[in-house]
This record gives C-alpha cells, structure tokens and sequence, in this order.
C-alpha cells in the first residue's frame, strides 16, 4: 500500500465503521423498515470508497458494488453488507501491517517496508 | 370502457393531483359528498372569506327585509332560485342535478323573519340556522344557497384555477346573482364545461367545505337539546323545529357555544389516510387471515385491504372507487386509483402502458394461478392501459410469475403481483416515514423489468 491508501483507508473504514453502528441499531429496531434515500446516498458513498480500495481481490461479492435505491434495501440488508465490507477491510489491513522486532505494537506497511505508521493489532489474529 | 367515477381533470388528461390543488376537483357524473359551510367563512382567518360570509348574510337578510316589506313574491322566488346550485356539483345526488325548494318551504324559511322578533329586528348572523328551524332544510341546501350568494366569486376564482392549471374552459352562460341589485344577473364567461352534460361547472375552495356543516341540526340535538330541554316532551324533529321557533333564545345560545367552540371546526379533506395505529393493526389482521373464503375471509380482506391500499399511495395515487365485476360466476372486487403522474413510477406507467387509472384486483386465494392473471389481462384496457395489479396473499408459484413475465414479452403488458410481504413493508413505511409507501410499487416494477427478457 502506498501513503496515500493507507490514509484513505483509514478514513473510510472510521466512516464504514460508524456508518454500520448506525444502521445496526436501526436494525434491531425494525429490521425490515427501508432505509431513507438520505442514508442510503451516504452509505453508498463510502461503499464506493471502500470498492476503490478493495480491488477484486478484497471485495465481499463480486456482483454487488452500491445499493439500488428504487429496490428498497432494508435495515438488516444495509446492515448484513456493511458487515461483510467491515470484514474485508480488515482483511487487507491484516495484510499490510507488521510488527518491528519482537515488539506488540503493529504498523502499516507502505511501500514493501514496515512504517513508522502505527496501527492495531489484527482482529483475527490465527488467520495471519 | 369509460373512466371509474371520472374527474374534470382525468378527463381532460390533466395530470394535477386532489392534494395539489385549492378546489375540490369535480366529479362529472355524481356530486361530492361535501357541503361548503358558511360557519368556515365565518371563522377563516382570512378577511377576504369574513366579507364573503357577510355578504352571504346580508344577501340572506335582505331577502327577509323584502318579505318583510310585502314584496313575498319576490322574495320567494328569490329564494327559491338561490336554493339549488348545479354548477359547484356538492352534496349527495348521483346525477349532478338536484332539486329547488318548492313555494312553501320557501315561504316557511322567509316567515321566519316575521315570527321571531330576534330575528325581524337584526336578521341572522349565521343563517345555518334556518336548519333547526325549518322543516326540509339541511345542510345540502345552506351549501347551495351560499353557493348562489357567492356566484359571482366563485366564477373569478374558477376562471383563476383554469389558468393556473390549464384546464380547458368554453363559453357559456350562467345567471349570477348580483349583490348591489340583489338579483340574478346572466352573464357569458369562460368556464369549465362537463363534457358528459355539457353543463358548466364551478370550482369551490377545499377549505370551505366540510362533510357535516358545523351548525346543524343533530349536533343541536344531541349535543345542546337534549342537556337543555324535556326530550320526552319532544320526540320528533318537527317538536323540536316548532319549539325552536317559540323559543329563539335557545338556538341562539346553541348557536353561542358553536361559536366559542369555533377553534375545532376545521374544513374536511377529500380523503383522509387512516391513522398510523389503524394501519399497523390492518396489517397485522392481515397477516392472521386465512385464504379462501372460509369465515368470510376473502370479504375480510377486501375490508382491510382497501382503506390501507388507499392511505399507503396518497397523495401519490387519488383513490377513486373498489368496483365489483362478474366473469365465469365468480365475483372480482377491485380497487381503482387515478393516476394523477405524480411521481416518477406512476408518469411511467402513464407514459409506458396508458395507465389512466390503475386497477388493483384483490385476490383472497392461497395460490394464484393463471385464470387469475388472464381475468385481470382481459379487463386491462382503454382507461386501464396495460398495466394491472393483483393483491394476494402469498408468492405466486413460478409459472404463473412467468406467464406475468411472458405477457410482458408478448404483448407489453405489465401485472405486478403484491403479496403480504408486500402490504407489510408498505404498513411500514407508512409508519416509520422512511421511504414512500408507493416506492414498494416502484420496487416490484423494478425487479419485473429486470425478469423481463431484452
């Protein structure tokens, strides 16, 4: 990853992870409510940043890039696909953070060298 | 095939809906089931409809004085013109046409301003009254008679609205009854014309109209009389009339706490959305019914179905009747909109298959099969244009989804199938103000084109 993405993805993972709080709480409310053309203007405005940094490689489902508005998703479907890009973009930190010499904190690697970029730990960290 | 319960503007193809516009639009084959209420005037804050209440007064007044003055001829005639409004098509007749007073209820009515000294000295103040002192006279007729009295208004306000909305007018010749001479008047201007009868036709503000006037006589009755008076004495309304007459200062103390009362009257809509905790209860009905007909269920349905169809598309869908039809013996109930192309799904139904009103056909059945959407096909044209809907309970079986879809490829016609889930989603909306009820017709479109092939 370069400089740039990583600072990209960290604004847009903040913003996914915000986004699927919101929606989830929402969700358990009425999980079959739509969900208004406001919301789902933003939500689709972060997925797409998320696709331009999850290329093929990362993306949840090969089929599905932003919400239809005019098909009505509902709470629990903006909250089930927020879930898997969450999921993703986990992924592709896990691959691109190391640790420096024995030591527990964890940084971004940009450009083929570890950084002085601190991040966290990898959520999932046996599949490492 | 003619249009259910056509309007002025469906007829003319204009694409305005009731909640757009200031009038009531007409209906062209029967009467609204409204009334205009001199009380509303009275109370409006605005000061142009205080003048027009005083000048319904005055106007109504001056007919007193005339009988009074021993000009009675002229005074019933008067009255007896002004007692019946054709044009503004309100109250309750099936056929726009309604009928004068006759000489006597006429008389009765002006006798009025000879036998209560209240009244011979200072006329009325809100003649609504007249209503709980003569027998024959209810609301329909204070509507028409203050439909008369503000002719000459209601024309400039027609011939305004007709520019405003591009409704087209014709020349015609109406007799207008003049303020300052205190009679009719025929004058030629441009109004809008029913097409069916070729009579013209005026436009009435929405805000003036109510289904029940606010002085009337079983409010009187049951809200005033009968805290204030021995109801075993009078058992009948022509007691209760007679005794009004002998003792004035009863109507006019009723006719006080109306006024002080004045705060909830409030004009009617055409049509009004049940409430949101109807709705979720209707859906939730819904969902516990059976299929079939067992226990009635499929005229259960039809009850629950039609007012939460009606409420979930307004304003984007004017509801306009539920119409019963007959086909191999079997009874088809179906609820009909006007497609008033206010949003973008409905213009495209309009422009796509010539959707001037759209047909909803409830189908109570456990599983749909194709005779259902070959009675529903059969029925969709001329006003219908191709496009149709069929409310049922559950998801239909594959095939006949196809046979919906083949339809589409061989004749470009379109069935959407809403279910439970459907209806559900749309009582959803409708309470959490999400997204549009009507955008869950839109969705259905959506995924039907998609299945369908090129």
């Amino acid at each position: 990853m370069k400089k740039k993405d990583v600072e990209r993805f960290e604004k847009v993972s903040g913003q996914l992870e915000r986004v699927y709080e919101e929606i989830t709480s929402l969700s358990k409310k009425s999980p079959n409510d739509g969900v208004n053309k406001f919301k789902l203007r933003l939500v689709n405005k972060v997925l797409e940043a998320a696709n331009s940094l999850l290329d093929n490689k990362y993306k949840p489902f090969d089929d599905f890039s932003v919400f239809d508005e005019d098909t009505l998703p509902s709470n629990s479907d903006v909250a089930f696909i927020l879930a898997q890009y969450l999921n993703c973009m986990e992924n592709l930190r896990a691959e691109n953070i190391q640790q420096k010499d024995y030591s527990v904190q964890w940084y971004w690697v940009i450009d083929g060298e570890t950084s002085s970029e601190k991040t966290t730990p990898p959520k999932k960290l046996g599949r490492r | 095939m003619a249009l259910v319960r056509p309007r002025l503007n469906d007829f003319y193809d204009l694409p305005f809906s009731q909640e757009q516009v200031s009038f009531a639009i007409p209906l062209l084959d029967e009467d609204l089931p409204l009334y205009v209420d001199p009380f509303l005037l009275w109370k409006s804050p605005s000061q142009q409809d205080n003048s027009l209440h005083a000048q319904i007064v005055n106007s109504f007044n001056y007919l007193g004085s005339l009988f009074l003055k021993d000009r009675k001829e002229d005074a019933i005639n008067l009255l007896i013109k002004l007692s019946e409004c054709d044009e503004v098509g309100l109250g309750n007749s099936r056929s726009r046409k309604g009928l004068k007073i006759g000489p006597k209820i006429a008389a009765e009515i002006l006798s009025l301003f000879q036998d209560i000294p209240q009244v011979q000295k200072s006329g009325f103040t809100h003649f609504e009254e007249v209503q709980l002192l003569v027998e024959g006279v209810a609301q329909d007729r204070i509507s028409d008679i203050a439909c008369n009295l503000l002719m000459s208004f209601l024309v400039d306000y027609t011939i305004d609205e007709c520019k405003r909305w591009s409704i087209p007018t014709a020349r015609v010749k109406v007799d207008i009854y003049n303020c300052k001479s205190n009679q009719f008047v025929s004058e030629t201007v441009d109004l809008p014309v029913n097409p069916e009868t070729n009579s013209s036709v005026v436009l009435v503000p929405k805000r003036w109209l109510r289904f029940v006037s606010w002085i009337n006589f079983s409010d009187f009755q049951e809200h005033y009389f009968a805290k204030h008076a021995d109801t075993e004495r009078f058992r009948d309304r022509v007691a209760i009339l007679n005794y009004n007459r002998k003792n004035y200062g009863v109507v006019q103390a009723y006719v006080t706490m109306r006024e002080s009362a004045r705060n909830d009257c409030s004009n009617d809509p055409l049509f009004r959305p049940i409430p949101i905790i109807s709705m979720k209860r209707k859906t939730q009905s819904l969902a516990a019914l059976k299929t079939g007909k067992t226990d009635n269920a499929d005229k259960e349905y039809e009850r629950l179905i039609a007012p939460v169809l009606a409420s979930a598309v307004y304003p984007e869908l004017d509801f306009a009747s539920t119409q019963s039809r007959t086909i191999s013996n079997v009874l088809i109930r179906d609820l009909i909109f006007y497609n008033n192309r206010a949003c973008d799904i409905t213009i495209d139904l309009y422009k796509l298959y010539e959707s001037k009103q759209i047909v909803m056909e409830m189908k109570n059945v456990a599983v749909l099969n194709n005779d259902h959407i070959d009675q529903l096909n059969r029925y969709m044209k001329e006003e219908f244009g191709r496009f149709g809907v069929i409310l049922t309970r559950k998801v239909p079986p594959k095939a006949v989804y196809k046979n919906t879809i083949d339809l589409w490829s061989g004749q470009r016609r379109c069935i959407l199938i809403l279910t439970d889930d459907d209806i559900k989603l749309m009582g959803q909306l409708y309470e959490s103000k999400q997204r549009l009820p009507i955008e869950v017709l839109k969705k259905k479109y959506i995924e039907f084109s998609r299945d369908c092939p090129g």
